[in-house]
């Protein structure tokens, strides 16, 4: 339940930062309480990561037609922005997760997501990204949100 | 509810065979840890009337503790006219006995009243706390003299619990008898897991978890809890199923991408490939006699179910009905195959012949899958998301009728149904 209510958050915070200024890096980084540790600084910066990632890429979805694995022109283009950003942050793990459709069979499904995961690690490594950035992995239906025939980028670490 | 169970369409109780259940008699009425053997005799025969009335193929008159009465030596000598009067044309009769031992003796026989012979026996020494699984011994005696299939009174099914929705959606494995008791969860809470698929003897578990990010099957046994994964491998591998001696698990592995199925042995070994084509092979399901594997794949552009001999060879395709076929199962008497058909109008279940032919749709959808055989290649139990969205298992007999909810404590999917245990 976490990971969507924290990308839209993310989202409309990038959106309404863009509006109005060039506000580049969440304010979560910068707020260090006086007198006090930052609490957990890797999870800060992930999630700044990630907000920054949605920001430069227009986002960390990318979706198929039907049944098919073949990557839509809308998708290419968002590959090739989220392929810009990893190069820039090698440092930077994650995972390719792939999904199919709840009226997909349950193992065709599995099988499906599998392959549209492949397909956009395989973009992306042609697009520049080292292989060793990328594990691709399949949810096949287990995870339905509103529309399921799709892969996200889920950056790790 | 005595009414409505004796007030049949008259039609059915033509098909239907009709067997009287009076309650099991008793040598002399003693102490067990259980509870007295009359006790104990009058809840097995109330068990033996309630496991029967689950199905559909016989129907049994609802037992009468005093009218029904019968003595000791009656067991074996029954007045069969008795029972002919009341309609029925089998009879059950039987004992529970208190043995010095602290044990109890359970006996069971089933007659034919209108030729008078018995059609079969059974007896068992059993724990008195043990009296259930004796009582659907007898049940499975019943079931089998009057159809001449294996009974599944004494079958265990697994399926997944949920709780949650979508991506805060959790699951663990949960298996039960087949009549909902000795209920329990296998798996730990908060997971991700799917596909749970039983041993043939129902000791042993394969299923696939999610946990560390891939899929990948593991191998528990029940009784120990022990587990390990099916392949020393990286790859997301899931689909498992169990070969009819146990001893082997046929698989889906994904390699760059592509799917294909393996066979590996239960307790270990090399993945051997048996699939090369460049589309997705998967949902692999052994024939009873383990020379075969039913599969499905889209390597023709849809998914459609193909046969193979159990090394690959002979790969061919044996649905051509039109529209989609997949997760195919093999029935237990090796006649049937049980499908999850595809279209635009949603998912259901349904049965063809072993060869292809004569496919026909058992459920409406629109969201049913996912069909696996009882023990008497009767029955099929799937699941179904209802239009709330909520999924839980459903049993529909092949002679048609509405699919039956399972009651299980929370959401449920994906269910599986053991062989008849020895």
């Amino acid at each position: 339940m976490t990971r969507p209510p924290v990308f839209l958050a993310a989202v409309g915070l990038l959106i309404g930062a863009e509006a109005s200024a060039q506000l580049r890096v969440p304010p979560v980084v910068q707020r260090v309480l006086p007198g006090r540790q930052p609490a957990q600084p890797v999870l800060v910066g992930i999630d700044a990561l990630r907000a920054d990632f949605l920001a430069r890429t227009g986002g960390n979805t990318v979706y198929f037609a039907g049944d098919s694995f073949g990557l839509v022109p809308a998708a290419k283009t968002n590959l090739t922005a989220q392929a810009q950003w990893l190069r820039q942050h090698p440092e930077v793990v994650v995972s390719i997760e792939g999904h199919a459709s709840p009226l997909d069979t349950r193992d065709h499904a599995l099988a499906l997501g599998a392959r549209r995961a492949q397909e956009v690690r395989d973009f992306l490594v042609l697009m520049g990204v080292p292989a060793a950035q990328l594990t691709a992995v399949s949810l096949g239906k287990e995870r339905p949100v509103g529309a399921n025939s799709r892969v996200e980028t889920i950056l790790v670490r | 509810m005595l009414a409505a169970a004796v007030a049949v369409p008259a039609a059915a109780q033509q098909a239907v065979p009709v067997i009287a259940v009076p309650p099991l008699s008793s040598p002399a009425d003693k102490q067990t840890s259980a509870g007295s053997t009359l006790a104990i005799a009058w809840q097995a025969t109330e068990l033996i009337a309630q496991d029967l009335r689950t199905t559909s193929e016989v129907l049994a008159l609802p037992p009468n503790q005093q009218k029904d009465f019968y003595s000791y030596p009656e067991v074996t000598a029954p007045t069969f006219s008795r029972w002919r009067a009341k309609g029925a044309k089998a009879l059950l009769t039987g004992f529970v006995q208190a043995r010095p031992d602290g044990r109890l003796a359970v006996g069971c026989y089933v007659y034919d009243t209108e030729k008078g012979t018995e059609l079969g026996r059974t007896g068992f020494v059993v724990a008195p706390d043990d009296w259930r699984r004796a009582a659907h011994k007898c049940s499975g005696l019943a079931y089998k003299s009057l159809t001449g299939a294996p009974g599944i009174f004494d079958t265990r099914i697994a399926y997944v619990a949920r709780t949650g929705f979508g991506t805060a959606q959790s699951s663990r494995i949960a298996t039960m008898d087949s009549d909902g008791l000795n209920h329990s969860y296998v798996t730990p809470p908060d997971g991700l897991v799917t596909t749970p698929r039983l041993s043939p003897d129902g000791e042993r578990l394969a299923y696939v978890s999610f946990s560390g990010g891939q899929p990948h099957i593991l191998v528990r046994d029940l009784d120990s809890n022990e587990e390990r994964p099916l392949a020393g491998t990286s790859l997301p591998s899931f689909s498992p199923r169990f070969s009819p001696d146990g001893n082997r698990v046929v698989f889906s592995m994904t390699n760059g991408g592509n799917t294909d199925i393996y066979v590996t042995g239960a307790t270990g070994g090399y993945p051997q490939r048996l699939t090369t084509s460049p589309g997705i092979d998967t949902s692999p399901s052994f024939s009873p006699d383990g020379r075969s594997i039913l599969f499905e794949s889209d390597r023709s552009g849809t998914q459609q179910l193909y046969v193979m001999s159990a090394d690959g060879s002979n790969q061919r395709r044996i649905s051509f009905g039109g529209g989609w076929y997949a997760a195919p199962e093999w029935s237990p008497d090796g006649e049937m195959i049980a499908f999850t058909s595809r279209g635009n109008d949603g998912l259901r279940v349904g049965i063809m012949k072993a060869d292809g032919t004569d496919a026909r749709v058992l459920t409406s959808g629109p969201r049913d899958e996912g069909a696996n055989w009882a023990a008497s290649s009767r029955e099929l139990i799937f699941q179904r998301v209802d239009v709330a969205g909520r999924p839980g298992i459903y049993r529909v007999t092949l002679s048609g009728g509405e699919p039956r909810k399972v009651t299980v404590p929370q959401d449920a999917a994906d269910p599986d149904w053991s062989g008849a245990r020895e």
